[in-house]
């Protein structure tokens, strides 16, 4: 046997997860395809046969309902994602440049303690904020400040408010990693050569950060535009999301051939944003793919 | 002639096997019945009392599925082998599950003894399987909003209650599917003129709508909702929690029946055993303790219910009489068009 024919250390070491992978990603992931082509499960049932009707069913929607949900899907996981990079972009900046051991500990703490509490549990408390009797709308009635209440849930601004508070740690851990690897006299650099504070960060420090905004950005979009507990219990009449129709067709409707296409079509559409948003910020970092 | 010491390893390896071999024996004698069950208050009970006492008396045990929804898990599982013996959903996924041939089509009184003293009800040509309880779905109200008590369906469209009214999403929940039902009928033909339904569901906007009971019962006990639909048991069981100002109505057309029913699957290895817990389901003192724990509608009708149970629930041939059963059969056969066309009319 040669060398070149044995695996070295670092491909055993990989092999673990490469082995999960396949088994809990490429493998269901290749049987729900599968089934989006059959028109019942052809293991328990004999008469299945071989079928686009399911991708017809989307394509033509004639329900009037499936590109609505498509749409709103993507629509609600931009937002949330657009809207975590605003509040996490300079929170992880602000913990990356802290001098301050015991203060780095105690911001950390601050943002994954969320994360310790379930995401139902989350959604719930929001709902105690956010709806009609909530928090919110029961204080400002009681001053006198509104008649009405607030539209504040049952809509898809409940659901972004309640997605982003969930998310923002994703995206706070991610960029902070990155952001703390940035040599921080480069900036100082820029600085003395004349460059003000905003310039400095805007030419220097941003572009560096990149990497972190992409893989931050994709994880918090990747993870909202996947979200079913939240725009259920949130989105009231207002929100209708592929998730959700995912899960009905699965959970009420008995139809896993469909929701297996539903899936498939959304894991494409997100693909086909993913790969274009990589471009998009290699493009602006001025160098080649980044992800 | 057999030496004394290859007596003894002949002896040892026999009580080596013996050993090894007893708990496997042990098992297979053991039958495993295998069920799905609610959580909550019905499955606390369920696990310390109802199943434990069965499988004393049936010398089994019993693997209770407590993770909804069970209809998916069947309906990929090997119909030889199914993944329960025992399928308890309400009636509408029972219909899905019996076009597919994942559970039976009629059982009866010679499979299940007790199915002689139930309600006609339990097993009407609008049920797959057997009903062991049913609640009444009508309208859960508010006592300290100055609402009079609803008398009709009809009632929930009170403008008053713009916004503080409450429903269901119609495609994940079968509460939500009835009252559909129930608008053809009040307002239309029958509770198969949908485009009555659909007509009336669009005057019931602004309406809160929520995917499972449990979260109706906290809109109602919160005031985030003054009016809404639900079941009898998701009001009643909090009688007597801080005393609650909520209340049951029911209506004067009729109240919807949400059935618990039983089936048992085609491809069973325990198939006497199923049919021995259905019957012992319906036992009468099993029954009095589930309907008490949860404030559900015994089906059979020898049951005895403590006074405020009994003054409550359907527990008499005329309360039962006033029980409507949605055809599930025709429903689900349209669901698709149903669903799409109460999602456009509901949102926004």
């Amino acid at each position: 046997m040669t060398n070149a024919a044995r695996p070295t250390p670092i491909a055993w070491l990989i092999a673990p997860a490469g082995l999960l992978f396949v088994l809990f990603f490429v493998l269901p992931f290749a049987v729900m395809t599968a089934m989006s082509f059959y028109s019942g499960n052809p293991v328990t049932n004999p008469n299945a046969f071989l079928t686009t009707r399911h991708y017809e069913r989307f394509i033509f929607d004639t329900a009037g309902i499936f590109h609505e949900a498509l749409w709103s899907t993507l629509r609600i996981g931009l937002i949330t994602t657009v809207i975590s990079l605003l509040i996490g972009y300079p929170l992880a900046h602000w913990m990356a440049r802290m001098q301050s051991r015991l203060g780095h500990a105690l911001v950390l703490m601050a943002v994954i303690a969320p994360m310790l509490t379930g995401i139902v549990v989350r959604t719930f408390a929001w709902m105690t904020i956010l709806q009609d009797k909530g928090v919110i709308n029961t204080t400002l009635m009681q001053w006198g400040l509104i008649e009405k209440p607030l539209p504040l849930m049952y809509n898809e601004f409940g659901t972004i408010v309640a997605l982003v508070h969930i998310y923002v740690p994703f995206m706070v851990l991610t960029l902070t990693g990155v952001i703390g690897r940035i040599d921080e006299r480069l900036e100082q650099a820029a600085r003395s050569l004349g460059a003000g504070r905003l310039r400095a960060f805007v030419e220097v420090t941003l572009p560096l950060s990149l990497p972190g905004i992409l893989a931050g950005s994709l994880l918090v979009f990747a993870l909202s535009i996947s979200a079913y507990v939240t725009p259920s219990l949130m989105g009231g009449t207002d929100v209708l999301t592929l998730p959700m129709l995912i899960a009905q067709q699965v959970g009420t409707s008995f139809n896993p051939n469909f929701a297996g296409a539903l899936g498939v079509i959304l894991l494409l559409v997100s693909l086909a944003i993913v790969v274009a948003y990589n471009r998009i910020l290699a493009r602006l970092a001025g160098g080649q793919g980044m992800a | 002639m057999i030496s004394r010491r290859k007596a003894l390893r002949t002896g040892a390896g026999l009580a080596a096997i013996a050993a090894v071999g007893a708990p496997s024996i042990l098992h297979a004698q053991t039958k495993t019945l295998k069920i799905t069950t609610w959580g909550g208050k019905w499955g606390e009970v369920m696990k310390a009392t109802v199943l434990p006492a069965f499988e004393k008396e049936f010398k089994c045990t019993v693997s209770a599925d407590q993770a909804f929804p069970f209809l998916p898990k069947l309906q990929v599982s090997s119909k030889n082998d199914p993944i329960y013996d025992v399928l308890h959903t309400n009636s509408n996924e029972q219909w899905n599950a019996v076009v597919e041939g994942l559970v039976m089509a009629k059982i009866t009184a010679k499979e299940v003894p007790n199915i002689a003293d139930v309600y006609p009800y339990a097993v009407s040509d609008k049920i797959v399987g057997v009903t062991i309880f049913t609640s009444a779905i009508g309208l859960g109200f508010r006592t300290d909003k100055g609402l009079t008590k609803p008398t009709s369906w009809k009632d929930l469209a009170d403008p008053k209650l713009a916004g503080a009214r409450g429903g269901y999403l119609i495609p994940v929940n079968s509460l939500g599917q009835a009252h559909l039902m129930m608008l053809g009928k009040v307002y239309g033909k029958g509770l198969t003129d949908l485009d009555a339904a659909y007509k009336a569901l669009e005057a019931l906007k602004p309406i809160k709508l929520v995917d499972f009971t449990g979260q109706m019962e906290k809109m109602l006990l919160s005031a985030e909702v003054s009016m809404g639909v639900i079941h009898d048991s998701g009001v009643y069981r909090y009688e007597g929690a801080n005393m609650q100002p909520v209340d049951f109505a029911s209506p004067s057309e009729g109240v919807l029946a949400l059935e618990q029913v039983l089936n048992v699957t085609p491809g069973s290895k325990v198939k006497e055993l199923a049919f021995a817990y259905i019957d012992y389901m319906l036992r009468p003192d099993v029954q009095k303790l589930l309907a008490e724990a949860v404030w559900y509608s015994p089906a059979n009708k020898k049951v005895k219910l403590e006074a405020k149970y009994d003054a409550k629930l359907l527990t008499t041939p005329e309360k039962v009489a006033t029980l409507i059963q949605p055809d599930w059969k025709w429903y689900n056969a349209r669901r698709e068009d149903i669903d799409a066309r109460v999602t456009k009319i509901l949102k926004g």
